[in-house]
């Protein structure tokens, strides 16, 4: 089943999210940092991204800076997502 | 709408926060569920620790006496006695050290269920039949 | 449309965690779907009515009961209230109190569930 995971954080503690192996990625609060900043190791490892953008907003990020593998999302945008592209949420 | 699958997955140790202890509580709650719901439907979850959320599962734990708390260790023979499923990866008590005899069993107190300590990818397969998945 | 149940562990300020939890909620029931919001842990405290909304603090108690008039469900653990000392004549109004079987069995008819641990 398609899984999607809410990364919410910049620093990953640990490697569930490796071991789990979601289908896709919805950056939200302090993950927002991973659509931005190079080098970010799960930009790579995943074929669909999405990123909050009030909480991009908030950080005082623009939605230029996104990089170009993940999709800008608002929360009503990100209800889409959640019910149209994923068949099970999780949050890490 | 019969039976809806839950993986419960604990990946946090415990005695920081009472996160680890609430994955086992909400589990345990699936007994008494059927009072919202129609006849013949069921929730099932499977406990599953992982990563970290493996050290404090160990038997010999002292935080009733030091704390006031019921220890995870009790709380995970309760899981036993009410025939939840509880599985513990395999490859991270090898990691951490941690001996599978030192698993909790209720044996004794007559529950019929053990902890089964399994590989990872039986509690991926878990995660994946599963309805829902929930991070602890 | 389909149903959402979000649980909600993280505490009322000083962990966006909640801030997202509800706003989510709102997002979603305002796309028409169903939304069931559990409260445990430390977000079991946020449901005490009489919160001063200060500049600067998440509040729980104004968006709750906006969640509410737009029909959220909103249930909190009963124990986790009670251990942090809130009562229910002194909560948000609307606001259900039921043990844990209540989040099971909204999980039961949900379509999707975010379970989103405190700490």
């Amino acid at each position: 089943m398609k899984l999607g995971v809410f990364v919410s954080d910049y620093t990953l503690v640990n490697d569930t999210l490796d071991r789990v192996g979601p289908d896709g990625l919805i950056l939200v609060a302090n993950g927002v940092y991973h659509a931005t900043i190079k080098g970010s190791a799960l930009l790579g490892k995943y074929s669909k991204l999405y990123v909050l953008s009030e909480d991009l907003a908030t950080r005082g990020i623009e939605a230029s800076a996104v990089d170009s593998k993940v999709k800008v999302v608002d929360y009503s945008g990100l209800v889409d997502v959640v019910f149209n592209d994923f068949e099970k949420i999780a949050w890490l | 709408m019969a039976d809806i699958k839950c993986a419960f997955i604990v990946q946090k140790p415990q005695y920081k926060g009472e996160t680890s202890r609430l994955a086992i509580t909400h589990a345990i709650a699936y007994q008494t569920v059927e009072i919202f719901l129609e006849d013949g439907e069921t929730v099932t979850p499977t406990l599953c620790f992982i990563g970290e959320g493996v050290l404090g599962i160990v038997k010999g734990q002292k935080a009733m006496d030091t704390y006031g708390i019921t220890s995870t260790e009790n709380h995970l023979m309760n899981c036993c006695l009410v025939d939840l499923n509880v599985y513990v990866c395999k490859e991270d008590l090898a990691k951490y050290g941690i001996s599978e005899s030192d698993m909790p069993d209720a044996e004794e107190m007559g529950a019929d269920m053990k902890i089964q300590i399994v590989p990872m990818s039986e509690i991926k397969a878990k995660i994946d039949e599963a309805k829902h998945v929930l991070f602890f | 449309m389909g149903k959402l149940t979000i649980g909600c562990f993280p505490g009322l300020v000083g962990n966006w965690s909640y801030d997202f939890a509800l706003k989510f909620a709102g997002a979603a029931k305002d796309k028409g779907h169903d939304v069931d919001l559990w409260f445990s842990g430390n977000a079991s405290a946020s449901i005490v009515a009489g919160q001063k909304h200060l500049k600067d603090y998440s509040t729980g108690e104004k968006y709750l009961a906006e969640l509410i008039e737009k029909g959220v469900k909103i249930c909190t653990c009963e124990a986790c209230s009670i251990a942090r000392g809130v009562k229910k004549d002194a909560s948000v109004k609307g606001v259900q109190w039921n043990a844990m079987h209540w989040y099971l069995a909204s999980i039961h008819g949900a379509d999707r569930v975010l379970q989103i641990g405190g700490e």
